[in-house]
């Protein structure tokens, strides 16, 4: 069998464009629920409105792509202040309820055939992103290839990484500087104790509402990243499963701390790739019976992400704190 | 949010009388033992205050007075509204019906988090530990006024270190002197139930405050260490911090406070000195669960 395809496949994933992405609406939910303590379920609303308030503001209004990001990640503030207005003070239950149905209601109404002049509706919509490549300095001929072996990357490829990581490095500093300080000291008593927290003098709704837009805005350029990526956006892109993978790669990694939504997006996609490369190579092999075969035939990507979903059922037995969390505090949780 | 009202550590208290502690004769002393008694210099006064669930009227207070710089002792069987009441002051409950004011001013729309940031800082019966996080981080984050709880000063070390440094120097006096100083950087989570207790009075203690309000923050506490954390509360009602305690133990009670209000059915069925109130007919008969006639109406 040709490992070394599956390898490059897998680690291409694992650093390409939708790792980043994935990494992004990670490290934002992770200020969300792994400092703060809010049940995010609809991350993905801020990567809709990061990826459409770009693409939309491009390809209808005919802006540029700078004021297009800006736009999405605008979006991204409005959303936060949307959901947290009225929701932030009650329980946090009701908090999980809420954003997962707006983030859905709104990915209903932006692909509704009656959004098609705005957002293109079920057409989805494209932009060309050339603003953003033309500054691209990686040499992009047909030929130019980065990278070792199978695990290469195209100019083009290149630079959006390029991009991506150190915008995932940038957000990822600023997170531990701010969370580090006896400001995100008060973030996490809200996550151990609201009332406690209360006691002592802090406004916990303004807190919440801190964490909810900075979380949010971080999700936002996940979102961006996946406009330029894709020069457009596509409401099925948008699905709740986007939020259901970045707490997969947040708990994978580590919540509440500083690397693992990043290490935890990497390992993600790798492990994904990986496993539905291996089977769609699998099923290309003669010796297979044909039963298994034909089962194995298109269901590649179904079953990597059930296998990624049974690791995670794996990790929390065994390493429930993630790769990069604390033992001890995991143990306090059975207490 | 910080509040620049909060005097910092060693500064005088607004509102607070320097010659009161300390004067020949406690002015409380001179209050006459009848309920509602006006006090000389209160901190706290309630009027007409309900709280009712369902068809319990958990809270009915008519008036209550609280006075400055002495130690209050709140009493009463289980059930008798004191927790409840404690909720209402502090903004945590919604109260039915009535008005208090806190250090001269009126409280309108009770909110825990502004009450506190005016000095009136309550513990829990049920204590809140911040698991998570260690025990030197549990009390520091009772200091009032830390500009690094800014998120437009929060990234940038030096504009908080110092007045970081200062609170955990503070913070590991308040831990020393409640023999928590050997748990200084475990989780507070790891803690025994006793310890919790004492963490959360020193919590309370560093919010600086101008009224504390513990709920029964020797339950659990070892007599020894109970004696000595009492001991440390009737010093800093000397200093001029007005303290108010839940408390079921009479002895504690005789021992520390210099005024005791009695509930029973969410009514205050007396106050007075603690010599006087222990030997309370009423009183003895809430204890004792006997109702006489008429009482509680
Ligand atoms: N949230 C609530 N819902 C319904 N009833 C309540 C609630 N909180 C308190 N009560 C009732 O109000 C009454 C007073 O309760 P509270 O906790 O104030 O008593 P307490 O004096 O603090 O008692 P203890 O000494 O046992 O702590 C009790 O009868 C209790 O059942
Ligand atoms: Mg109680």
């Amino acid at each position: 069998m040709a490992f070394d395809i599956i390898f490059g496949n897998a680690a291409r994933a694992a650093f390409g464009p939708e790792a980043v992405i994935l990494a992004l609406a990670a490290v934002g939910l992770n200020v969300h629920f792994g400092f703060t303590g809010l049940l995010n379920f609809g991350q993905v609303g801020f990567l809709l409105l990061g990826a459409y308030g770009t693409s939309v503001s491009v390809a209808t209004f005919g802006w540029s792509l700078w004021v297009g990001i800006l736009v999405g990640l605008v979006l991204s503030v409005a959303l936060a202040v949307a959901f947290g207005l009225p929701t932030l003070r009650l329980h946090v239950v009701m908090f999980a309820i809420v954003t997962i149905a707006a983030a859905e209601i709104i990915r209903i109404l932006i692909g509704s055939t009656d959004a098609i002049g705005l957002t293109g509706g079920p057409l989805s919509v494209s932009f060309d992103a050339e603003a953003f490549y033309d500054l691209n300095p990686y040499p992009d001929g047909p030929h130019d290839r980065y990278g070792v072996g199978t695990f290469e990357f195209t100019g083009q490829q290149m630079w959006v990484i390029t991009v991506g990581w150190v915008l995932v490095a940038l957000v990822s500093l600023v997170v531990f500087l701010i969370v580090r300080s006896p400001w995100g000291r008060v973030l996490k008593s809200i996550r151990e104790d609201e009332d406690a927290t209360r006691s002592l003098g802090k406004n916990v709704f303004s807190y919440k509402m801190q964490a909810l837009i900075i979380g949010g805005v971080i999700g936002g350029m996940g979102g961006v990243v996946d406009a330029i990526k894709t020069s457009g956006a596509d409401p099925n892109g948008f699905r709740p499963q986007v939020t259901f993978f970045a707490y997969t790669a947040l708990l994978l990694g580590g919540a509440a701390t500083y690397v693992g939504p990043i290490l935890g997006a990497i390992l993600f996609w790798f492990l994904r790739e990986w496993i539905e490369s291996f089977l769609r190579q699998l099923s290309a092999e003669a010796w297979l019976p044909s039963t298994v075969a034909d089962f194995l035939d298109g269901a590649e990507g179904v079953i990597s992400v059930a296998m990624v979903g049974l690791s995670l059922v794996l990790l929390m037995l065994f390493r429930p704190q993630g790769i990069t969390g604390s033992r001890t505090e995991m143990q306090l949780d059975a207490r | 949010m910080p509040d620049e009202l909060t005097p910092k550590p060693g500064e005088a208290r607004p509102g607070t009388d320097s010659g009161l502690a300390g004067a020949e004769i406690e002015p409380i002393l001179t209050v006459p033992p009848v309920v509602g008694a006006p006090k000389p210099h209160p901190i706290l006064v309630v009027d007409d205050l309900t709280r009712s669930f369902g068809g319990l009227r958990a809270v009915d207070v008519d008036h209550l007075e609280v006075e400055r710089g002495v130690v209050t002792a709140l009493i009463g069987p289980n059930g008798a509204g004191k927790t409840t009441l404690f909720n209402q002051l502090t903004g945590f409950d919604r109260a039915d019906t009535g008005r208090w004011s806190f250090d001269g001013q009126p409280v309108s729309s009770p909110s825990p988090d502004q009450l506190a940031r005016k000095g009136m800082i309550r513990t829990f019966q049920l204590t809140k530990s911040l698991a998570k996080l260690s025990v030197l981080d549990n009390v520091l984050l009772g200091a009032p006024g830390q500009v690094g709880e800014r998120l437009s000063a929060a990234p940038f070390r030096s504009r908080w270190q110092g007045q970081e440094e200062a609170n955990v120097e503070q913070a590991e006096e308040l831990l020393h002197r409640f023999n928590l100083a050997h748990m200084r950087d475990e989780l507070a989570g790891t803690l025994s139930g006793g310890q919790r207790k004492l963490l959360e009075v020193a919590r309370a203690l560093m919010a600086d405050p101008v009224m504390i309000m513990l709920d029964e923050p020797m339950a659990g506490v070892n007599p020894a260490l109970a004696q000595s954390l009492m001991r440390h509360i009737t010093e800093l009602a000397f200093e001029g911090l007005t303290v108010v305690f839940i408390e079921h133990a009479m002895d504690v009670v005789t021992g520390i406070s210099d005024w005791v209000v009695v509930l029973a059915q969410g009514r205050i069925i007396a106050e007075g000195p603690p010599w006087k109130v222990i030997h309370d007919d009423e009183v003895i008969d809430a204890y004792l669960g006997r109702r006489r006639a008429g009482a509680g109406s």
